[in-house]
């Protein structure tokens, strides 16, 4: 046996070889003082730091910020679910229709919702991991089913809803509103159980090598189920909590959120290969896409600006991530 | 022949060259020597093919066979030697496509068929005849792809889709394929091993046919009797050394075994057998055999048969058998995974249920796969996450302690001296012998009652080697039943206190160690009982 020269591959720490969550942290830092600097100049820039403008900013990444958090489950599971922004629609939908059609009190009305949300994802699980049917097309199937039925359920959408129940999105803590605190919450319960419980760390084994975590005991079925089960019931959260927010539960409130949570979940380090990326990478990929977002704003750019530039940075980190990884094996 | 070779464009329709009378020899491959990192693969090997002849190729696992076949068909390229082919000296076969334009042809197991595709498709995949605009011609497609089946005797329509053939009519298409290519000499790697005999015996009719056209063969086949019904000479490498080439008719089946092996044991320490008489059986494996028409998508089609035995505690016990004899499918079986049709796996007499990995682990089966990138270990991930793998499925508590894990991970590099700079380090960037050894560790985490190790020292440099040997071992005197699985026949010798022979997915003998030889090994795993 040679020993392999101590060194060989790490001996300098290339910010490279850094997690990409990290290096997206660091550079939402970067930007946000740019800005800063750029204020004492350009006073229109400085309308950025507004109390305002910061809370509509944490406001508006709230929906997608919980979205996320389910995103990366799966995408550490290996798969993903295109479905979750019609789930956020139709559980919104189906909350708004309880209370106030079938005049179910709001507590059960949100619970029902939520049984709605957790069965779609069960379902979606089901399709995957039991009937092994590919999840881009199962999950893509599902989007239309359940967009359809919130339709079907709303019509455009149901207005109005009692007070009592939007106070839940409108309520506010030390100025900063409900559905922010509530992303905070899960996002912090989920990265903590993710990183220290034996149980969530099997994700990781399943993303990585589906075949190996098989051999090595895991229940790869049951734990993907699991994972669309949870993603499942947390775009219900989403969608009821949006509802609540516009006391409104509008039937396409969910459209193209679920590419949104994606960009921002691989913007922080998750791969569509499974196996890697944290809820701490998730949280950042969303702040950094709604910091994009809120500058593109205060810039006066037009609003087909913002696709054009997110799409170009999702491909460009990714591809830069990519083309370093390659450099490092070689 | 050189009047076909200037029109590659006519398929090699049979009546192309009648077997001449004296016929020199269309290969001739002289003093081949192949170098891979740590293995010396083949070395001068010497190999003379006829036109119309079907020379068959016979060795061990590992004694080059496949190493020359690829040379042959262009995937590898040779590091000394010389290839003479019809008639042109010291051939350069750089490429795949450049042994199909010398009219090379290899016959995979089904290996180069796109399922969904027709078959005239398949036949003349990237090479579809075109009309003058660059567009396939279908109808000329459909035609010279019905004339080559015929001669195939395979009546089936060119536009069915492969899916719908049965493996002996996929091995038609591959034929049918190679004579698409002008092949003048084909060759057949392990042709049967999927096959029926009643299928085995169409396949045979269409060698007679190219043979009788003049074509070359060489026939690939661990199942001597074969060798003996259908090829005139049989060639014999041993250890990547050419040993002799013999007319079939003067030889037997025991004179070829004896030609075969006698590998050198040196590099392998002889364990001492020891007193292990006592004790009750730790394994039992009762008449293990697959489901009646399963070992579909994902599995082979090796087929098991009926498989009892079983390991008594502190045993090391060897299945051997040559490729393709059931070895690893009756592991993964046992490790429950894969369906079982019938038959019970008892541990410590109890039986194991429902058949699955996770119950498998449960009560005390630990098992190595053979391919340890596919189906053992998490390449992006840490040393430590891949060595505390299996304990996290398994009873413990609620959170993860990472620092506990992390000094279990040092403990297990220290004494099994795994080289790497930090236990957080991805096993992808590991030899593959400390690759190995992080598997190992996996299951000494575990402690399992039961270890099946399939193939542990493939990839693995001599040093390592003696290591795992060492750490199987070790185990072995705290209690466990190991069974080793090895194509390394000096190896499953050298490590094994028995040997349970397999042949066509049943065991076909039982070897004491210490009475155990290449040979016999060798006579169990390849030459049918008489029954």
């Amino acid at each position: 046996m040679t020993p392999r020269a101590p060194d060989s591959a790490g001996r300098r720490p290339r910010w490279t070889s850094l997690p990409r969550e990290v290096v997206l942290g660091a550079l939402i830092v970067l930007i946000v003082l740019l800005l800063w600097l750029a204020g004492l100049v350009y006073p229109q820039l400085s309308t950025f730091f507004t109390l305002g403008n910061l809370s509509a900013i944490l406001r508006n990444l709230a929906f997608e910020g919980i979205l996320a958090t389910g995103m990366m489950l799966l995408l550490v599971a290996g798969v993903f679910d295109l479905s979750v922004g019609s789930m956020a629609s139709l559980s919104g939908v189906v909350a708004g229709w309880l209370m106030k059609k079938a005049g179910w009190p709001v507590p059960l009305a949100v619970a029902g919702a939520l049984g709605t949300a957790a069965f779609g994802g069960f379902l979606n699980g089901v399709i995957v991991a039991k009937v092994r049917v590919n999840a881009l097309i199962t999950t893509l199937g599902t989007m239309g089913v359940f967009s359809g039925i919130a339709l079907l359920i709303g019509g455009p959408g149901i207005t109005f809803l009692p007070e009592s129940f939007s106070r839940l999105g409108q309520e506010e803590f030390l100025g900063i509103q409900a559905p922010v605190w509530l992303m905070a919450a899960l996002a912090g319960t989920a990265g903590f159980l993710l990183w220290r419980t034996r149980f969530f760390r099997q994700y990781y084994y399943i993303g990585s090598n589906p075949k190996a975590a098989h051999l090595s005991g895991i229940n790869v079925e049951g734990m993907q189920i699991l994972a669309f089960t949870i993603a499942g019931t947390i775009a219900g959260l989403a969608g009821i909590v949006y509802a609540s927010r516009i006391q409104t539960a509008s039937s396409t409130v969910g459209v193209g959120a679920e590419l949104q949570a994606i960009t921002a979940v691989i913007l922080g380090g998750a791969s569509l290969t499974g196996g890697r990326g944290t809820i701490f990478g998730a949280m950042v990929g969303v702040f950094f896409m709604a910091l994009m977002k809120n500058l593109l704003i205060i810039l006066r750019t037009s609003s087909e600006w913002q696709g054009i530039i997110l799409g170009a940075v999702l491909v460009l980190a990714v591809g830069a991530d990519s083309i370093m990884n390659r450099r490092q094996e070689r | 022949m050189t009047a076909a070779a200037a029109r590659p464009d006519i398929p090699a329709i049979i009546p192309a060259v009648g077997p001449s009378g004296d016929s020199g020899p269309i290969l001739s491959v002289r003093g081949i020597h192949k170098r891979f990192p740590g293995v010396h693969a083949l070395k001068g090997v010497n190999l003379d093919v006829r036109a119309g002849e079907v020379h068959a190729l016979v060795g061990e696992n590992g004694a080059g066979k496949s190493t020359l076949m690829h040379i042959l068909a262009g995937v590898h390229r040779p590091d000394e030697g010389s290839i003479d082919f019809r008639g042109r000296t010291d051939v350069a076969i750089a490429s795949e496509r450049e042994a199909q334009r010398l009219g090379i042809a290899i016959v995979y197991q089904e290996r180069s068929l796109f399922d969904p595709l027709s078959i005239a498709e398949n036949v003349f995949a990237g090479r579809q005849p075109a009309g003058a605009c660059g567009f396939i011609d279908r109808r000329r497609l459909r035609e010279r792809t019905r004339g080559l089946l015929e001669m195939v005797g395979l009546a089936v329509e060119p536009d069915v889709p492969l899916s719908a053939l049965s493996p002996a009519e996929r091995q038609m298409v591959e034929i049918a394929k190679a004579l698409s290519l002008d092949a003048r000499l084909i060759i057949f790697d392990e042709p049967t091993a999927a096959l029926t005999d009643a299928e085995t015996s169409t396949l045979f009719g269409v060698i007679g046919l190219l043979k009788k056209s003049g074509v070359g063969i060489i026939y690939i086949s661990h199942r001597l009797e074969e060798v003996f019904e259908i090829a005139d000479r049989v060639s014999v490498l041993k250890d990547g050394e050419w040993q002799a080439t013999l007319p079939v008719a003067g030889t037997t089946p025991g004179d070829l075994v004896a030609r075969m092996v006698g590998r050198d044991l040196s590099v392998f320490t002889r364990r001492m057998a020891p007193d292990r008489a006592t004790g009750t059986p730790r394994l039992e494996v009762r008449g293990l055999c697959d489901p009646p028409e399963a070992a579909g998508a994902g599995f082979s089609r090796v087929r098991l048969r009926g498989i009892d035995f079983s390991v008594r505690a502190g045993e090391v016990v060897a299945l051997a058998g040559l490729n393709g004899s059931g070895r690893t499918e009756a592991a993964l079986a046992i490790f429950g995974a894969r369906p079982r049709g019938g038959g019970e796996i008892l541990v410590d007499g109890r039986r194991i249920d429902p058949p699955s990995p996770a119950s498998a682990i449960a009560a005390g089966i630990g098992y190595l796969p053979e391919d340890r990138k596919d189906a053992g270990l998490f390449l992006e991930m840490s040393v430590e996450r891949n060595i505390t793998a299996a304990r996290l499925a398994r009873r413990g508590g609620f959170w993860l302690d990472d620092a506990e894990s992390r000094s279990v991970a040092e403990d297990f590099r220290r004494k099994m001296r795994i080289a790497c700079r930090d236990v957080r380090q991805a096993v992808r960037s590991l030899s593959g012998g400390n690759q190995q050894k992080v598997m190992l560790a996996r299951w000494l985490l575990v402690g399992p009652r039961v270890l099946i190790v399939d193939e542990p020292t493939r990839g693995v440099d001599v040093g390592s080697k003696a290591e795992v040997h060492a750490l199987l071992y070790e185990l072995a005197a705290r209690g466990t039943a190991v069974v080793v699985i090895s194509s390394d026949l000096p190896e499953a010798l050298a490590v094994a206190d028995r040997i349970l022979v397999l042949r066509e997915g049943c065991i076909s003998g039982e070897i004491s160690g210490a009475d155990a030889t290449e040979e016999k090994v060798l006579r169990l795993a390849s030459i049918a009982v008489e029954r």
